[in-house]
């Protein structure tokens, strides 16, 4: 480690791959924190984490008991056993008691991607509660036509305040905070919306994953979805690399999503660009040509198109998604127990094998992955399996819950990870603090009574 | 060396297997000592400990999964590498021991795994208590068992601290009371003390007139001491001396006698009330902790000066209120001889008590609330019984007392006779400080609870009755000396003879009875003749009316064999098969029992036991023992209906 500072000293290491290592370094030790403990004031399972985007600071919970809660990860609120664990309360709870709190379990708490002056909650009492954090004030709420699954922000917009709310209903809907009403209602799942994400590079991109197993994209811009990922069409492999993109991710984003929707940007003339696209490059990968609802070309291919519409990305519901970090990739998790990696240029499925044993089936779940996208956490069962996202293969396992883990989110600033779960804990993991020799430091002190030791009596 | 090791780890693991391959409830001491050993020194082995372990916990076998916990905690307490691993797996191992998953409950023998349950839930709370604090898993699995599942953990710890919380308050109630009777002390600390003056000075009054009016005996001394200088011999002198001692006892006369009964009175009242009193308020202030110390202290001296000055008054009390002592004497010796006394010497006045009418036993009862002096008055009573058996002299009122009052035994329990205070139990001014664990000092036992304990328990004599003997003449000459009660077994009932032997008066009686009767008894036989006949004619009837009824009863049952027997032949065509089977289970089950019996194993635990519950629901619940008796239950009614129309079936 220190040989690596030196070289980074000397200008040897460039900032980007020294930071990278240590982060990999860390990532690779994570384990249950013995030192940071999350004091869950749920009643009910954890259905929903997120530390917000701007500080990296307060982790937002929600759980089935109707409540919701923030906590401050970085500053304890009270130390145990001589200081060695620190205890995370709870800065502000709103549950059933509030008047305006929700009726129902929470299936969704989410920052407002700006700053940390407003969360939003989906309930399954069929509301979207917008709220003021200093004050825990609602300040607006929606009511959606049946239960909500999940709601999402895109963290990129800087033209909209839309919250995409995956409900019951076969409709996504997108609640617009800014006028108080529902903006879009975008209709072409066959059931409800388990999932919803905005991508990671652009704006306008909304990606759906609905009970009907179909994930599809939609262009907020202009009506109907224009993509249906299709499992049965794959491409093996990741692609090679874009030079770009390691370097700056800007710039390969914007590139890699160039092809299909960078054109998107430019509101003239997409759909043809779009197809013209299509159809030189990447005839030869896949055959689908981007779904767009344009009249025109259902008139000129109804049954392809609608054969097209009915592709599903999963056998049964589709229960998580997560796209990587530089907006290429997909994740998603399906209640056939299937973890599936697109390439959402080619909306193709990548046929990573991810050694997924089982996903529970009847909730949502929320994947997590790491800033370079090269290690994905997946909540399986009682344990959060971490797998490798390019080759599949399971890096580590964490037990610590006694029931189903829910939820996890990483944080990006401190590489810890929090998972939720049905035995409402919320717990952190975090790469081991202390060497060895700090802990015997530490007992030297005389704060632990050296307790942890061998203790032979015979 | 790769070779030794290799030994060694299958040591290890054989160890382990040897150890939780048994039925015991307790692992093999020794074994245990030896996988300790083996593994304390090599972290590889204590690895492979851990992984056998936990396999060994996946066994489908209760036992198993015990053996392997206990060896489990044996190396959890001992060794950090052995909890990091083992921490590692926690929920496993938890949903392995506690079976808390409803889909991986416990496996077989129920009673080894209940234990292995609340064995686990212990470990649980022992490990978490001791090493939580670096290991989060053993919190989680902790906080997850007991908040969530809501098992019940021992809770020693909390336990430990509400006994001692307990502990504290109560010390802090006996504090309080201290103080308090401090405080009520302070305020009767005077009354106290005249009250213990007055009796010292009515002794000491007493006293004097004891020995005033024995004025001539100090005279007689002085003159013997002039004598003494007359006696040479040291032997001699000594001996004169005790003699003179002897003499100089105040003789307990009929003039002194109310003095007397009035200095043991007061006697009694000092060594029963004042001195225990007094005892038990040094031991209170001793024990009272109050700002003010030199009013305690003072109170105290003060009252250990009065504990002195009582006891100096009952020491002079016992040496020249001579009699004193002589009736304690006298009690003492009631102790020991009050049966003999009973038995022999005041048999004659007990029955003459008895036979003054008023049942004394009875009286007993009523007697108890009696006030106190009635114990001093027994004990002289009983003087007065040993010695003076008249018991004619002085007032009638006093006789007639004594004739009403009871007779006791003596105890202890005289020393309260009457009094109707609550005790208190631990003041005995004796400092018994937790020997036996917690004193409570203010546990008061009731006035009510002291007479239930002093209710007397008397074994029921029988009075004895001298057996008369038969006294019958012999043919060998001499009368029978037989003692029966009632009937000589060879000379019939006992009845009151002469010196010869010939029944006295009595028998005598019934021969004049017998002759009067022998006048009646020609009507008599008449009457009865007559009687008679008429009898045997109505019997005779009734006799030919029953052989009827008998007759038709029997063609009755002749019928019903008949069918009977068909039916039986029609069963016994479909079930002979069947009871060979039965045979043959039956003879089996005895073998396997047996075998069963000879050696306890792992897999005998799983076969399930066969009580004697099991064995009838066996015989009695199987689909042919039920047929036969629906057999059996409709054949009744069908017999019943063909006992009442035999013709028509």
């Amino acid at each position: 480690m220190w040989k690596e500072i030196r070289e980074r000293e000397s200008g040897k290491l460039r900032p980007n791959s020294f930071s990278n290592r240590i982060r990999s370094n860390r990532n690779s030790s994570i384990q249950l924190s013995n030192y940071k403990e999350i004091v869950s004031p749920h009643r009910g399972a954890v259905n929903s984490l997120q530390v917000d985007l701007t500080e990296g600071r307060y982790l937002l919970s929600g759980a089935s008991d109707a409540s919701v809660a923030i906590y401050d990860v970085q500053r304890a609120t009270d130390y145990e056993g001589g200081g060695l664990l620190a205890k995370h309360k709870s800065l502000v709870t709103i549950d059933k008691q509030h008047e305006h709190g929700h009726k129902y379990a929470i299936s969704s708490a989410i920052w407002y991607p700006i700053d940390t002056g407003l969360f939003i909650t989906g309930s399954y009492d069929h509301h979207i509660n917008i709220w003021d954090t200093n004050t825990t004030q609602m300040v607006m709420n929606f009511k959606m036509p049946g239960k909500v699954y999940r709601t999402a922000m895109s963290s990129l917009a800087t033209s909209h305040m839309l919250i995409a709310s995956g409900t019951e209903d076969v409709q996504v809907r997108l609640c617009d905070i800014a006028s108080g009403a529902f903006s879009h209602t975008l209709s072409g799942h066959r059931d409800g919306v388990m999932t919803v994400e905005w991508s990671t590079s652009s704006e306008w991109v909304l990606v759906t994953g609905g009970c009907d197993g179909a994930i599809r994209f939609w262009d907020i811009r202009r009506a109907g979805c224009f993509r249906v990922l299709n499992q049965s069409h794959s491409q093996l492999g990741r692609r090679p690399p874009l030079l770009q993109r390691a370097a700056t991710n800007k710039v390969s984003t914007s590139k890699s999503l160039s092809k299909g929707q960078s054109s998107s940007v430019k509101p003239r003339a997409p759909q043809r660009k779009m197809a013209h696209g299509n159809g030189s490059k990447q005839s030869a990968a896949s055959k689908i040509p981007n779904l767009v609802k344009s009249s025109a070309r259902q008139r000129l291919h109804p049954g392809l198109l609608s054969s097209q519409d009915r592709a599903t990305a999963h056998y049964g519901a589709v229960i998580g998604l997560k796209v990587t970090g530089d907006g290429m990739y997909l994740l998603s998790a399906g209640s056939d127990s299937r973890l599936r990696l697109w390439d959402i240029e080619s909306s193709c499925n990548t046929l990573v094998n991810f050694e997924t044993v089982r996903l529970q089936t009847g909730k949502a779940i929320q994947l997590a992955t790491t800033q370079d996208s090269a290690l994905v956490f997946v909540p399986c069962m009682t344990s959060v399996k971490v797998f490798d996202v390019w080759s599949g293969t399971t890096v580590l396992t964490f037990r610590g819950h006694y029931e189903h883990v829910n939820c996890c989110w990483y944080s990006l600033q401190d590489q810890e990870l929090y998972t939720g779960g049905n035995d409402r804990q919320i717990l952190v993991w975090s790469p081991s603090k202390w060497n060895a020799d700090e802990l015997d430091e530490w007992s030297k002190k005389g704060k632990a009574s050296a307790l942890d030791e061998d203790n032979w009596s015979d | 060396m790769m070779m030794e090791e290799e030994r060694e780890k299958v040591v290890v693991v054989g160890l382990i297997e040897k150890a939780t391959n048994s039925t015991a409830a307790e692992v093999d001491p020794r074994i245990l000592k030896a996988i300790k050993s083996v593994v304390r020194y090599s972290d590889s082995e204590l690895r492979l400990a851990a992984q056998t372990l936990m396999n060994l916990m996946k066994r489908d076998h209760s036992q198993v999964r015990y053996l392997a916990l206990l060896i489990i905690d044996e190396l959890f307490m001992r060794s950090k590498l052995f909890r990091t691993l083992l921490v590692e797996n926690l929920d496993q191992l938890l949903t392995l021991s506690v079976g808390f998953r409803r889909n991986l409950p416990l496996p077989a023998p129920p009673s080894v795994a209940s234990v292995l349950r609340s064995k686990a839930i212990e470990f649980l709370e022992k490990w978490n208590v001791s090493y939580g604090l670096y290991y989060r898993q053993l919190r989680l699995g902790f906080d997850h068992l007991k908040n969530t599942l809501c098992f019940q953990f021992p809770n020693l710890q909390a336990n430990a601290a509400r006994i001692q919380q307990e502990r504290r308050e109560r010390e802090v109630r006996t504090k309080e009371i201290l103080v308090k009777k401090f405080d009520t002390l302070m305020e009767t600390f005077s009354s106290i003390k005249d009250e213990v003056q007055s009796t010292i000075d009515e002794i000491g009054e007493c006293l004097e007139i004891v020995t005033a009016s024995d004025e001539p005996m100090p005279v007689g001394l002085l003159l013997d001491d002039d004598e003494m200088e007359e006696f040479r011999g040291s032997e001699l002198r000594q001996i004169r001396l005790d003699s003179l001692k002897e003499g100089d006892k105040v003789q307990e006369t009929s003039d002194n006698k109310v003095v007397f009964d009035a200095l043991r009175e007061l006697y009694k009242l000092l060594v029963t009330k004042h001195l225990v009193s007094v005892q038990e308020w040094i031991s209170v202030l001793t024990r009272v902790e109050v700002a003010d110390n030199r009013l305690r202290d003072s109170m105290l001296k003060e009252f250990i000066d009065i504990r002195n000055r009582l006891k100096s008054v009952k020491k002079k009390c016992e040496e020249s209120g001579c009699s004193l002592p002589d009736t304690r004497n006298n009690e003492e010796e009631n102790i020991w001889e009050e049966g003999t006394i009973e038995s022999f010497e005041n048999r004659s006045s007990v029955l003459n008590y008895q036979s003054d009418g008023s049942s004394i036993a009875s009286a007993s009862v009523k007697v108890k609330n009696k006030p106190f002096e009635s114990r001093n008055k027994e004990a002289d009573i009983n003087e007065k019984l040993d010695c003076e058996d008249s018991g004619t002299d002085s007032d009638p009122l006093r006789s007639k007392l004594l004739a009403e009052a009871p007779l006791m035994k003596w105890g202890s329990f005289l020393d309260n006779w009457g009094s109707n205070r609550d005790f208190l139990a631990n003041q005995r001014g004796l400092e018994l400080e937790g020997h036996w664990g917690r004193i409570d000092y203010d546990a008061v036992i009731p006035a009510k609870k002291i007479a239930e304990l002093n209710v007397q328990a008397t074994l029921y004599k029988e009075d004895p009755v001298e057996i008369q003997p038969c006294r019958a003449p012999l043919s060998k000459g001499g009368l029978c000396q037989r003692r029966d009660l009632r009937v000589c077994p060879f000379h019939g009932p006992v009845i009151p003879r002469d010196d010869e032997g010939k029944p006295s008066k009595q028998a005598s009686l019934t021969e004049e009875m017998a002759s009067e009767l022998e006048t009646n008894l020609m009507n008599h036989l008449a009457k009865q003749a007559v009687n008679n006949v008429r009898d045997r004619d109505k019997e005779e009837e009734k006799k030919r009316e029953h052989d009827k009824q008998a007759l038709k009863r029997a063609k009755l049952a002749k019928v019903r064999e008949h069918n009977d027997a068909v039916l039986r032949d029609a069963a016994l065509a479909s079930t002979s098969r069947s009871s060979a089977i039965r045979e043959d289970v039956e003879t089996a089950g005895g073998e396997r029992y047996s075998a069963r019996n000879k050696k306890q194993t792992l897999a005998s635990m799983l076969k399930k036991k066969v009580t004697s519950k099991d064995r009838l629901v066996q015989r009695l619940l199987n689909t042919r023992a039920r047929d036969a008796t629906e057999r059996q239950l409709t054949q009744g009614e069908d017999a019943k209906y063909r006992e009442a129309f035999p013709n028509q079936w």
